[in-house]
């Protein structure tokens, strides 16, 4: 399922974040979308999730509008409830009429691909901070959808800690395969992540660099010989002058 | 079993509060020297003890009891009833507002005088009760919507979460803290505005009645024995209320 904004409009009261914006996030891949603070890299998860609406033009996942669509979604926050435990949190997602035991084989497996099975039972408040983005991550990966939005989920996180989530993550996917928007300011996360690099301009956003990642998932390690090349072009883009494309108000838009 | 010296220390101090409260009782009644004017807390002992030997006091507790918790009761239901589109919709709350300010703004003299007009004697103090509180939990209910976070809301609404799961998963929960004070305050609030209607609607039997009667009587101990069971049934039914909502609260690790 592909995620395909259509000359996007979106106005807030003070700017315009996007005046007609296009972009296709492909099918069945990951999506990092890198650009300027400001640019409207969240407002695009918005959009597709149907939690804002586009003053113009169309959003669709697949041949579906995001009101119609299923998706799931990784807040900067895991967004757990406080008074439900880990097990319960990943229920409150799942369909009502599933059965009590397909529910529970459900929340098992999630639990196991996030290393969790043990901390079923304990509250939000009694996990470590990588503990609860783990509950976050398998209650994405049990919820029933074919894209999952990513803001940020690793933000704020020591080194360890993130490649430790991002290969939890890598694992979860390859065995729930979805369409995957990956929203970073982290130069690091979207090498190791992206397959398809995406970098906004300075507002009026626009898409000014696509990138295909020439190494495959899997292959990539921090550090690796291949990311100097896509980080010097990234970091071109995002700086402000140094490409025309991607500064304010220039008219093309390659993707 | 040891009891910690903080504990300890609070019991003394209450003792020492209690304590001096019968002292100055104790000599003011000494120092008006009329049973009318202020009885002594030994004569209101002993015209409590009288009180609770008859079936009578029982029955008009029961009874009294009964309309503080039937119009506590429907406040409570109302107020959550409407508590959540209000909180919910600024339009709802609005439409609301006026309401909720005559109902906050009359005095309760009048809106008894009036139930009296409009009801049976035993419906008043149910429904005056009922009208008090009921401000107290929907501005609690409304305080607590406000208050509920709404990254939670969106997640729940991104992963397509039915109306039920969310009211009773994410909002009841969130909301607990506000519902339990304001019902709180208006469970203290019910039982003094429901004696208050007694004393004024007079329904066979009540501790509001009770009250009136012994004033007419000019039995002043047995309307000290009066307030102070009106005292006790209050302090008893808060503290079970206070009891239960903390239990709910544990129970869901909040």
């Amino acid at each position: 399922m592909s995620l395909v904004l259509q000359g996007v409009t979106k106005t807030f009261p003070d700017v315009t974040v996007f005046r007609d914006l296009s972009a296709v996030f492909p099918a069945g891949r990951v999506s990092v979308l890198l650009g300027p603070s400001g640019s409207g890299k969240t407002t695009i998860l918005n959009l597709l999730s149907g939690l804002l609406e586009a003053d113009a033009g169309q959003v669709l996942l697949g041949d579906r509008s995001p009101v119609e669509a299923r998706v799931s979604y990784l807040f900067q926050e895991p967004r757990l409830l406080p008074w439900l435990t880990v097990e319960k949190n990943l229920d409150f997602v799942l369909p009502p009429g599933l059965p009590r035991s397909r529910r529970k084989e459900l929340i098992a497996a999630r639990l196991e691909e996030v290393s969790l099975t043990g901390a079923a039972r304990k509250y939000p408040s009694e996990l470590s901070g990588g503990m609860a983005r783990r509950a976050a991550m398998a209650r994405a990966f049990i919820f029933e959808s074919q894209a999952l939005l990513m803001d940020e989920p690793f933000q704020g996180l020591d080194l360890p800690l993130k490649l430790s989530l991002i290969r939890t993550f890598e694992a979860a996917l390859e065995a729930n395969p979805k369409t995957v928007l990956f929203v970073t300011h982290n130069m690091e996360e979207a090498l190791l992540l992206g397959d398809e690099i995406f970098v906004l301009s300075q507002p009026p956003a626009r898409v000014c660099l696509h990138l295909s990642h020439p190494v495959p998932r899997g292959r990539r390690y921090p550090g690796h010989e291949g990311f100097p090349e896509l980080e010097r072009r990234i970091f071109r883009a995002l700086d402000p002058g140094a490409e025309p494309d991607c500064g304010p108000g220039s008219p093309r838009t390659p993707a | 079993m040891t009891v910690s010296t903080p504990r300890l220390k609070s019991a003394g101090i209450g003792a020492a509060s209690l304590a001096l409260f019968l002292g100055v009782w104790k000599a003011g009644s000494l120092f008006m020297g009329s049973s009318i004017i202020l009885p002594s807390p030994e004569e209101t002992l002993r015209e409590a003890l009288r009180l609770t030997a008859g079936k009578a006091f029982w029955l008009s507790l029961g009874a009294t009891l009964l309309r503080g918790t039937a119009g506590f009761a429907l406040s409570f239901a109302a107020g959550l009833l409407l508590g959540y589109p209000a909180g919910r919709s600024p339009l709802f709350r609005r439409f609301l507002q006026p309401y909720l300010t005559v109902i906050h703004s009359t005095p309760v003299l009048a809106i008894i005088l009036i139930a009296l007009v409009w009801f049976r004697t035993e419906v008043v103090p149910v429904f005056v009760a009922f009208l008090m509180a009921f401000p107290v939990i929907i501005g609690n209910v409304v305080q607590g919507i406000g208050a509920v976070d709404e990254g939670l809301v969106a997640m729940a609404r991104v992963y397509r979460v039915g109306r039920r799961k969310r009211i009773l998963g994410l909002y009841l929960p969130s909301v607990l803290p506000f519902i339990a004070s304001g019902a709180s305050a208006a469970l203290g609030l019910s039982w003094r505005v429901v004696v208050a209607a007694e004393v004024l609607s007079q329904p066979v039997l009540g501790i509001g009645t009770g009250l009136q009667e012994a004033k007419i009587r000019l039995e002043t101990p047995r309307v000290f024995a009066w307030t102070a069971a009106a005292l006790l049934v209050s302090r008893l039914t808060e503290g079970a209320f206070s009891r239960l909502m903390r239990r709910l609260r544990n129970r869901r690790g909040a």
